[in-house]
C-alpha cells in the first residue's frame, strides 16, 4: 500500500538524518458537503490528505506537517523537523514515544455506504426532506442546513512499531428550518452526526425541525429568576463534554489547569452521576480500534456513582504519570498536535422519561437549544450559556417559549448538589452523550 | 502564474476544458499556506509544530448549480479528475437559475509589506521569544499555570476564471498569545489576551515581554479574588475589541446576503429601515489599519468599504456573486472561502463601528448601576441569526457604580438581541481600535477564516448579563 510506503518511508528518513525516535500520522479524508435551504445551493467534494512527522532528538521534539504527500516532500519535511527538533529545548519530562500498539475490538466505525455516497443519492435524499418540510404545514419553509459525509483512512507509524491503519466514516447533518406566522419568526433546526447513513433519517429530521419551529414562534424573554431547568440531552452533553471532558484530561491535571488535580478516589458528584470513556462504544461518534499514536482504544470508567476514578491519558501524560495509556491520544485534524481528549464520553442514563424530567416541575424552565456554551470556563467552572429556544413549565405543562436569556452556574456544584433527575433518552452532540436532565435553582439572567 | 512554482500547471488551459464539457463558468484558486505554532506551557517547550497546506480547488458553474472539488496533489491527472468531478456535480444538480451575471472579472497582484519576514527568522529564535514571555509570567504563587503560544501564518491564494480574472494576494498574520490560571482559595480563574497584526516579525519584536505577560497574570489573580456578577438586564460600556465582538455576531452575520435569501436571518425584508440608534453606523471594508490585509475575496471581486448601518438604518447587505445575484444587487467583495478545500461563502472581512465624539468618562458618567466591560480576556461569541439572539463571553469586568468604576466581577457572559440592542445604543466614543488575531477565528457552516472587527468605546443601556 503506497500510503504505508510513505509513513514508513518518512520514519526512516527522520531516522537516518539523526532522530533517535520517529514517528508519521497520516489521514486522508474525503469530504463531501452540501448546502442547501429551499433548493439545493452548493455542493462540494474533496479530498484532504496531510502527514505529520513527529522527530525526537534525545528530549527535543519537534512536528511538521504537509499537506502535500510524496517523496521529494517527505525528504525535504523529514530533513526541517529534525532541524527544528536539535534545535529546540530538552523536555526534561520526554521518555518515548507510544510503544504499545494493537486493535481493539472496535465495531460500528466504517459504513461502506457512506464511503460510496454518489451524488444524485444525496440529492435525491435532500430533495425529500425539503418537499417534506415545505408539505408539513403552510407556516415553515427550509432555511440554510448542511449534509456532509465523511471518509477517512487514519495511519500512525513510528520507529518502534510498523503500526496501523483504520478506515472510518462519518455523516453530520444539521436541518433548519424557519416557522413565520404574523408577526413572529422563529428558526429552529436538528443536529444529528452519526457513523452509518442509515441511521439518518431526514424525513423524520425535517418533521422534528419543523415541529420546533412552530413550537417556538413568540419567543420572547422574561425577568430573571432562579428556577428548576430541564435541560434537553444534546444541549447538556454538550456542557458535560466541555466543563468535565477538559479538567479529567490528564494534561490539564499535570499542567496545573484542572479543578480536579489530587481529586481520584473523592466524590466530585451526586451519586446518580456515572461518567464512562467508551472508546469501543458500537457506532460511537469516536469509536475506533486504536488512537492517534496507535494505541488500542478502550473503555474507561471516569466517574463512578460521583466518586472520580480516572483520568484520560495518551502517551506522554500517561509515561509521565507512570501509568498505563488510556488509549485517548486524539488528533483533531492531522496538523493539530496530539493530545488526550475524551473518545465517547457518556453521561448513564436513568429512568425519567422526558415527560416525567417536566411534569413535577411547577414553576421552571426547558431548555430546547443554547448558542455560546462554549464561552464556559472549564478552568474555574464557570457554566454560561444563552437559551436560543425554550419555554416556560407551568405545573407540569408548557407554557410561553422563550429566548436570550441567560444561564449560569458553578458546573461543579452543580453536579454535586443541583442535579435532581436524570432522563432515559440518552443521545449525542458529537462524541459527548447525555440524557435530558433536571437541575434545580439555577440562575438565569433576562429582562429585568 | 503563480508563486514561482514549478508545480503550478497552465490553470487557464484547464478551465477552458470546463467550458468545453459544458460549464457556463469555471474558477480556479489556488493556495499555499504555511503556518507556525510555538506553544510553551510552564517554562518549557511543549510543542512546536509547523504545517504546510498546498493545493487547487475548481469551481463550475452549470444553470446556476455549483459543482465543486480540490485536491493537493497538483499532477495534471489529478488536476483533470477534479475538473471532471466539479463539471460531473453541477450537472447532478438540477436547477433552473441562470448562470452568473454579477461577475466582477479583475487582475491584481498585492502583497502586504513586512519589515522581517518571518521565514527568516530562525526556530530557536521563535522558541527564545515564547519562553521569556512564559517565564515572565510568573509573578506570584497564585499562578499555577501559563501558556504562551506564538503563531504565525502565511496565506498565498491565487484566483482564475474562465473570465479572465487573475488575482494574487500573499499576506502575513503574526501573534503571541498568554493564558494564565490563577487559584486563590477555592476559586481558579483563567485570563488569556493577546497581540496580533498583520505583519512580519518585527510586530512580536515590538511587544514588551516584560508587561505583557505578568500584567495578565495580575489580571488573573485579581480575577479569582473577585465575585461573580449579578443577573439581570444593565446599562454597559465596552471596549472597542469587546464592541468589535458583538458587531461581528450581533449584527454582521445576520446581514450576510446568504442567511437573508435562505430564510435565516431577522434582517430580511428590512433594508432602509431604522435597526440601531441614530449614533450607530457600521462598515465592512477590507484594508483597515490593525485589520486582516484583504483586499480581494476568494472570487476575484475587489473589497472596498461598505457601509451597511448608516446613522441607524440599514443601507446594504454583504455579498457574493451568488447571494448578489439572487437579490439583484453590487456583490461587496465578501466571498471568502477557509481554503482551497472549500468553496466561498459570504463572510465579514473587517466590520467596525465608526467613531463619535464622546469621551470615555462621559460615557460613564450618568450610569448608576451597570458594567464597564473590558477586552482584556475577551473570549468570543456567537450569533443565531434567525432567531436575534446572540452572546458572548468577556474578561473581569468593572461595575459601575454612581457614575464611577467599582469592583471587578469575574465570569460575565453578555446577551441581546440584534433587533434590539443597537437601537439601545445612545452614546459613542471618540477612539476607534480595529484589531485582527491569528489564534482566532470565525467559523460558519464548518469554515474558519480570519477576520478583523472593532469600534470606539461604546454606551448601550440595555444588555442581559449573565450571573449567579
Amino acid at each position: 500500500m503506497i500510503r504505508m510506503m510513505l509513513t514508513e518511508l518518512a520514519v526512516k528518513r527522520m531516522m537516518h538524518l539523526g532522530a533517535t525516535e520517529a514517528e508519521t500520522y497520516m489521514r486522508k479524508t474525503r469530504a463531501t458537503r452540501v448546502n442547501f435551504a429551499e433548493k439545493i445551493g452548493n455542493f462540494k467534494t474533496s479530498e484532504t490528505m496531510g502527514m505529520t512527522l513527529r522527530a525526537v532528538f534525545g528530549r527535543r521534539v519537534a512536528m511538521y506537517s504537509t499537506s502535500i504527500l510524496d517523496e521529494s516532500e517527505v525528504n525535504d519535511v523529514a530533513a526541517k523537523v529534525v532541524r527544528i527538533a536539535k534545535a529546540s529545548p530538552e523536555d526534561p519530562n520526554w521518555k518515548h514515544l507510544n510503544r504499545k500498539f494493537g486493535s481493539a475490538p472496535a465495531t460500528g466505525y466504517f459504513d461502506a455506504e457512506v464511503k460510496n455516497l454518489e451524488t444524485e443519492q444525496i440529492v435525491e435524499s435532500l430533495n425529500s426532506a425539503i418537499a417534506h418540510v415545505k408539505d408539513f404545514d403552510k407556516r415553515v419553509k427550509p432555511a440554510l442546513s448542511s449534509l456532509s459525509a465523511f471518509s477517512s483512512n487514519v495511519s500512525v507509524s513510528n520507529s518502534y512499531n510498523e503500526g496501523g491503519e483504520r478506515e472510518e466514516t462519518s455523516v453530520l447533518v444539521s436541518l433548519q428550518v424557519k416557522a413565520e406566522e404574523n408577526a413572529s419568526v422563529s428558526n429552529a433546526g436538528e443536529f444529528r452526526g452519526a457513523k452509518f447513513w442509515k441511521q439518518i433519517n431526514l424525513e423524520r429530521l425535517a418533521e422534528t425541525a419543523s415541529e420546533k419551529a412552530i413550537r417556538f414562534l413568540n419567543a420572547k424573554s422574561l425577568p430573571s429568576r432562579k428556577t428548576s431547568v430541564v435541560i434537553r440531552n444534546q444541549v447538556f452533553a454538550n456542557m458535560l463534554g466541555l466543563m468535565l471532558g477538559e479538567p479529567v484530561n490528564a494534561e490539564s491535571v499535570q499542567s496545573g489547569r484542572s479543578l480536579l488535580i489530587g481529586k481520584l478516589g473523592t466524590r466530585i458528584a451526586s451519586e446518580k452521576v456515572t461518567v464512562v470513556d467508551d472508546g469501543l462504544m458500537q457506532f460511537g461518534w469516536n469509536t475506533r480500534p486504536f488512537d492517534d499514536e496507535g494505541h488500542p482504544s478502550q473503555r474507561t470508567l471516569v466517574v463512578d456513582e460521583g466518586v472520580l476514578r480516572n483520568y484520560l491519558y495518551d502517551a506522554y501524560t500517561s509515561l509521565k504519570d507512570g501509568v498505563e495509556s488510556t488509549g485517548n491520544c486524539h488528533r483533531r485534524d492531522y496538523w493539530i498536535r496530539p493530545q488526550p481528549s475524551p473518545s465517547n464520553f457518556v453521561l448513564q442514563p436513568g429512568d425519567a422519561t422526558p415527560e416525567e424530567l417536566v411534569r413535577d416541575v411547577q414553576d421552571g424552565i426547558y431548555v430546547e437549544e443554547t448558542i455560546g456554551d462554549w464561552l464556559s470556563d472549564p478552568i474555574s467552572g464557570n457554566l454560561n450559556a444563552t437559551i436560543a429556544q425554550g419555554y416556560l413549565i407551568e405545573n407540569g405543562e408548557s407554557a410561553q417559549s422563550v429566548k436570550g436569556m441567560v444561564l449560569s452556574a458553578n458546573f461543579h456544584e452543580l453536579i454535586k448538589n443541583q442535579i435532581d433527575l436524570i432522563g432515559n433518552d440518552l443521545k449525542n452532540n458529537m462524541q459527548y452523550y447525555s440524557p435530558s436532565i433536571r437541575i434545580k435553582d439555577l440562575t438565569i439572567a433576562g429582562q429585568n | 502564474m503563480l508563486m514561482g512554482d514549478d508545480k503550478t500547471p497552465d490553470m487557464c488551459k484547464m478551465l477552458d476544458k470546463a467550458l468545453r464539457l459544458g460549464a457556463e463558468y469555471a474558477d480556479a484558486r489556488f493556495q499555499n499556506y504555511d503556518y507556525e505554532l510555538v506553544t510553551v506551557e510552564n517554562k518549557q517547550l511543549k510543542s512546536y509544530s509547523s504545517r504546510r497546506l498546498g493545493g487547487v480547488g475548481i469551481r463550475a458553474i452549470i444553470k446556476g448549480a455549483v459543482g465543486y472539488a480540490s485536491t493537493s496533489d497538483l499532477s495534471p491527472v489529478s488536476l483533470e479528475k477534479i475538473l471532471n468531478t466539479a463539471v460531473k456535480i453541477a450537472k447532478s444538480i438540477k436547477t433552473e437559475e441562470t448562470a452568473f451575471t454579477h461577475l466582477k472579472p479583475n487582475k491584481a497582484n498585492t502583497k502586504l509589506d513586512v519589515k522581517i519576514d518571518p521565514a527568516n527568522v530562525s526556530p530557536e529564535e521563535k522558541v527564545a521569544v515564547a519562553l521569556d514571555s512564559n517565564k515572565a509570567a510568573w509573578v506570584g504563587d497564585e499562578i499555577k499555570n501559563a501558556l504562551t503560544w506564538l503563531g504565525i501564518a502565511r496565506d498565498r491564494r491565487a484566483f482564475v476564471s474562465t473570465e479572465s480574472a487573475e488575482v494574487n494576494v500573499e499576506t502575513s498574520l503574526v501573534g503571541l498569545l498568554h493564558m494564565s490560571v490563577a487559584k486563590v482559595g477555592d476559586v481558579m480563574e483563567s485570563t488569556m489576551y493577546w497581540q496580533s497584526k498583520c505583519a512580519g516579525f518585527e510586530f512580536i519584536n515590538s511587544i514588551d515581554t516584560n508587561t505583557f505577560t505578568p500584567d495578565i497574570s495580575k489580571l488573573a489573580i485579581h480575577t479569582a479574588q473577585s465575585k461573580t456578577c449579578p443577573a439581570g438586564t444593565f446599562p454597559v460600556v465596552v471596549e472597542p475589541e469587546v464592541m468589535g465582538v458583538i458587531l461581528h455576531e450581533a449584527f454582521g452575520h445576520a446581514s450576510e446576503a446568504d442567511f437573508i435569501v435562505t430564510n435565516s436571518s431577522v434582517l430580511t425584508s428590512k433594508l432602509g429601515t431604522q435597526v440601531a440608534s441614530e449614533a450607530v453606523t457600521l462598515i465592512d471594508e477590507g484594508l483597515v489599519e490593525g485589520g486582516y490585509y484583504y483586499p480581494y475575496d476568494d472570487e476575484g471581486t475587489k473589497k472596498e468599504k461598505t457601509v451597511v448601518v448608516e446613522k441607524g438604518v440599514l443601507k446594504n447587505y454583504l455579498h457574493d456573486i451568488h447571494s448578489a445575484q439572487q437579490l439583484d444587487a453590487e456583490p461587496t467583495g465578501n466571498g471568502r472561502a477557509q481554503d482551497f478545500e472549500n468553496t466561498p461563502m459570504v463572510r465579514q472581512s473587517n466590520f467596525y463601528m465608526q467613531p463619535g465624539d464622546f469621551t470615555v468618562e462621559e460615557l460613564i458618567e450618568d450610569i448608576d448601576f451597570g458594567i464597564y466591560v473590558g477586552e482584556k480576556g475577551l473570549k468570543g461569541g456567537e450569533v443565531d441569526p434567525g432567531n436575534g439572539t446572540f452572546t458572548f463571553g468577556v474578561g473581569p469586568s468593572r461595575a459601575i457604580r454612581n457614575c464611577e468604576l467599582a469592583e471587578t466581577f469575574r465570569g460575565v457572559v453578555l446577551s441581546g438581541s440584534i433587533l434590539d440592542t443597537l437601537k439601545t445604543v445612545d452614546a459613542v466614543g471618540k477612539d476607534l481600535k480595529v484589531t485582527t488575531e491569528v489564534f482566532g477565528v470565525c467559523g460558519k457552516s464548518g469554515q474558519a477564516v480570519f477576520v478583523g472587527q472593532g469600534g470606539p468605546h461604546v454606551r448601550i443601556r440595555k444588555m442581559t448579563v449573565g450571573g449567579r
